[in-house]
């Protein structure tokens, strides 16, 4: 986030704040092009690099994660003399909504189930995710608008196998949620109560409060314990995948515990990565709403194995991050905010964008508002603009605290009021639109390995809308977790790290240094003591 | 074919068809080894088939059964200059008075097989093999047979037995194939590369070929370099090339720069060289001398920070996995050697599994009626001379 010194003070502009002024409506966007080639990071040609190996050369892709992309792997062969052996019938990497959902499915079919995570069970995005899960269950919707409504937001570069078999599973996904347990908010009558967000041509968002998310990993965790067929190992980073004699082929995964610092191999027939995104790299100097894991190792280790990825230009900037207490910067505040009224404006306390256009526009117009001098200033230099909570609640009483409890008690908890003072806010960077390029079933191009949730790509496009994260980790973890089962010939195979050996060849042979390692597994912040033990 | 014929291919054949006793004789002063393996000389064996008198039949081998770990250069062979070694093959025929000549290749290599299939059609249509089989005195045949697929099929008396149409044990010896070899008939098997050596050699006489070596070595050798270089592929060098050159000019180096730990030499069932040993020349005698072995002359390098005792593991599962399992000694033994390598790779091993195994290498080698136990004790054992504190450190 760039310092702006022009920009207003905070105890001005909150001065100058009030919830009865009379605001003009917006001003019509005449060229959402030009404002995104202009302001959006994923436009900006100086923030690029073009891989040089692998099965994306020739590609862009953020200059931090190139450099991932096209790093030295953490461990060698020798690392792992005397590394104790586990054998799998499925392996998963994540213990987020998608890696749970994976698991289910394939333990539901008689399957040995490994589910791995890096920090604990549940620790992950999906908690994170406040808004809801798109469906269209509504008379006046269809599964075809939401296919629509999903490439279009996507800019139209969506993969329409992988779209329609999302929005296909939606209602058997909120079905299978249901009988697994969860709570979904309802209407008088007991229908699934919708909402619509941006981007959407009918309500479509069903929704617990605005902790959907940590509802669903509630119920997903609870019966990922309790599947006797499921076995959980917790603080184990995966730091790296295992092929087969011509590193073609995936066959296993490598460990290393937090706790005791040992490395441990998992030898299985499939793997599925659900490792989740990579906000806590920072790209381009933004804060994150991500939870403290998102590294991108998913997409480093199905690089080096071989894998193809897709869109590694283009994240999503959430555009209503907290600027401001300074110990919440970066955490979101729901879109379901503004989907129910809520306006945003600049230090004049004016409006200056349809707050329910497409989540990369809004966000292009937030970072024009701060970088020509409308935006409002914390002490530390960082800058924000307004979320109008308090006239949100005046228009409709009691709404934050029947709806928003989280956001309400997360605010109260520092000693403020969003009913009484508006939220600053920011873009912060939430979520990676591409990832690695999958089937309908979650298979990636390397034989063995599955991909899911938000380390997958090609189904948001360029740009996910809102409440297409939650249903796509149930559909496709369960799609996966089903296919991982298939059975496939297990006769004798090699494990190696030679896709490691491939790599290196291909690093030295284009003459780039190995100098930095991948995967990252912490934040550039973390205590060095927890990698090290 | 044509373009073969254009670039001079042929001649050796005509040139020395009727002249059986001669292209021995340049065989023998060109000092050509098996480059199968065995680097035994070339010309003892054919001296002993041409000997024998056909009953009916003699037969000629050509062993393109290729399948050590590590080893490719049959394939390339067979592959871009198929002529040339079917002309080595016929050379060879006719220098014993084989009129069978038999192409036993690896069933996996398809693009081989296929590119044989077609030369063998053109050989056919030509009247090179007419004239070759007037130099005979009877009809030379050509015919393509792929392999079984199993490893132990490569053994010369295992070829034999899968000739025959049965499955491919390696028989006992003696009698040796030169006497009582595919359907009781005096058999000559050599390698796909040795053959390939023999109408260059003719062509071009004992003395320059002697001259492509560094001496002690003759000739050229086809060296498959994979593993931790930049360039890992197949290289045609004059016999005796050092390591050091082999790896650090021709493979490029080694991956990102690291140092070398230690080589396999000859594949897997050989031996494994150690860093130290970088200067020593790569030709059967030199090898020997250092108590290692050339083999194919596949050169598996291995750099800091691989394990050695996964990467033996590994080889030793492949070779339980491929034991022919007649004989006991070699069946129970590779796998009981594999299984304790096995616990000990995976940090399960005790200092009585890693005794087990040194009591193995001295009990196994020679036990079997072919050379597959004694070579992989070879290769447990050199790891064991050059690398046991690894073994050690795994015990942990």
């Amino acid at each position: 986030m760039v310092a702006m010194n022009n920009a207003m003070p905070l105890a001005q502009a909150r001065a100058l704040y009030s919830p009865d002024a009379d605001i003009a409506p917006p001003p019509v966007l005449a060229d959402s092009g030009a404002l995104l080639n202009a302001f959006h990071p994923d436009y900006v040609s100086s923030s690029m690099a073009r891989l040089a190996v692998g099965a994306n050369a020739g590609d862009n892709c953020q200059r931090e994660l190139a450099a991932l992309l096209q790093a030295e792997a953490i461990i060698d062969e020798a690392d792992l003399a005397g590394a104790p052996v586990t054998d799998t019938d499925v392996l998963i990497i994540g213990g987020g909504g998608a890696g749970c959902a994976a698991a289910l499915a394939a333990a539901e079919r008689g399957a040995r189930v490994l589910l791995v995570t890096k920090l604990r069970l549940g620790d992950s995005n999906t908690v994170m995710a406040e808004g809801g899960i798109q469906v269209a269950i509504e008379p006046d919707d269809s599964i075809q608008r939401h296919i629509q409504d999903t490439l279009r937001g996507g800019h139209d570069i969506g993969n329409p196998a992988l779209v329609s078999a999302m929005a296909e599973d939606g209602p058997d996904v909120i079905r299978w949620l249901i009988r697994e347990g969860m709570q979904f908010e309802q209407t008088p009558s007991g229908d699934l109560h919708t909402r619509k967000a941006g981007g959407m041509s009918a309500a479509r968002i069903v929704h617990c409060r605005d902790y959907t998310g940590l509802e669903m990993m509630r119920v997903l965790r609870e019966s990922v314990i309790q599947h006797r067929s499921i076995e959980v190992w917790e603080h184990s980073p995966a730091v790296e995948l295992l092929s087969n004699e011509h590193g073609r082929k995936c066959v296993g995964a490598v460990f290393k515990s937090l706790a005791d610092g040992r490395f441990r191999m998992v030898h299985t027939p499939s793997v599925i990565l659900a490792t989740g995104g990579l906000g806590r790299l920072h790209l381009n100097g933004f804060p994150t709403s991500n939870h403290l894991g998102a590294t991108g190792d998913g997409l480093v280790l199905a690089y080096r194995i071989g894998a193809r990825l897709r869109d590694l230009d283009s994240f999503q900037y959430h555009p209503t991050g907290l600027v401001y207490p300074q110990h919440l910067s970066g955490k979101l505040v729901t879109e379901g905010v503004r989907a129910a009224g809520a306006q945003m404006l600049n230090a004049q306390g004016q409006r200056f964008v349809d707050e329910l256009l497409p989540r990369d526009i809004v966000s292009a117009a937030i970072l024009r508002e701060c970088r020509e001098g409308r935006g409002i200033r914390v002490d530390d230099g960082r800058v924000g603009v307004w979320l109008d909570t308090p006239r949100l609640e005046r228009s409709q009483p009691g709404l934050l605290e029947r709806q928003f409890p989280k956001l309400l008690a997360r605010f109260q908890a520092s000693g403020m009021d969003p009913r009484v003072d508006p939220l600053l806010i920011h873009p912060t960077l939430h979520y990676q639109n591409g990832g690695v390029v999958i089937d309908a079933n979650g298979a990636t191009t390397v034989p063995g390995l599955y991909s899911v949730g938000e380390v997958a790509g090609g189904i948001h496009g360029r740009n996910r809308i809102m409440g297409n994260a939650l249903l796509e980790i149930i559909s496709f973890g369960r799609r996966a977790g089903v296919a991982a089962t298939a059975p496939r010939d297990r006769g004798p195979r090699k494990v190696t790290l030679e896709h490691v050996n491939r790599a290196r060849r291909d690093l030295t042979l284009v003459g780039i240094p190995l100098t930095q390692e991948a995967p990252q597994i912490l934040p550039d912040y973390a205590a060095k003591g927890i990698w090290n033990r | 074919m044509e373009r073969w014929r254009a670039a001079g291919g042929g001649q050796a054949l005509e040139r020395a068809a009727f002249d059986p006793a001669a292209v021995r004789e340049a065989v023998r002063q060109a000092d050509l080894r098996g480059l199968g393996g065995s680097g035994f000389p070339v010309s003892r064996k054919w001296e002993a088939v041409a000997s024998e008198t056909p009953r009916p039949d003699k037969y000629l081998v050509v062993n393109g059964n290729e399948d050590e770990p590590g080893t490719y250069k049959d394939r390339l062979l067979l592959e871009e200059t198929p002529h040339q070694v079917i002309e080595g093959a016929l050379l060879a025929a006719l220098a014993v008075g084989a009129n069978r000549v038999v192409f036993y290749v690896n069933p996996d290599l398809t693009l081989s097989l296929a590119a044989l299939k077609t030369a063998i059609a053109q050989w056919h249509a030509s009247e090179l093999l007419a004239f070759a089989s007037s130099a005979l005195g009877r009809p030379l045949t050509l015919t393509l047979l792929p392999g079984s697929g199993h490893y132990i099929g490569g053994e010369e008396t295992a070829a034999m037995e899968w000739i025959e149409g049965k499955f491919p044990f390696p028989r006992g010896k003696p009698p040796y194939p030169a006497q009582v070899g595919v359907h009781g008939c005096p058999t000559l098997i050599n390698n796909v590369e040795t053959l390939a050596q023999v109408s260059h050699i003719v062509l071009h006489g004992a003395d320059w070929f002697r001259a492509l070596g560094k001496a002690p070595g003759a000739g050229t050798k086809l060296y498959s370099l994979s593993g931790d270089v930049l360039y890992p592929a197949v290289y045609e060098l004059p016999m005796g090339t050092t390591l050091r050159e082999l790896i650090y000019v021709h493979g490029g180096g080694l991956l990102s720069g690291k140092p070398l730990k230690a080589v396999f030499t000859g594949g897997p069932s050989c031996t494994l060289l150690p860093a130290d040993d970088l200067d020593v020349m790569l030709d059967f005698d030199s090898l020997r001398a250092r108590g290692a072995s050339l083999g194919t002359g596949a050169m598996i390098v291995i750099s800091e920070g691989t394990g050695i005792v996964k990467r033996v593991a590994e080889y030793m599962r492949f070779f339980a996995h491929s034991s022919c399992g007649q004989c006991m000694s070699c069946k129970t033994g590779t796998a009981t050697m594999s299984l304790l390598l096995d616990r000990i790779d995976t940090g399960r091993g005790t200092p009585t599994d890693l005794a087990t195994l040194e009591n193995l290498c001295a009990m196994l080698p020679g036990t079997g009626r072919c050379h597959l136990i004694s070579g992989v004790v070879q290769l447990l054992d050199s790891s064991f001379r050059h690398f046991k504190h690894e073994y050690r450190q795994a015990l942990g």
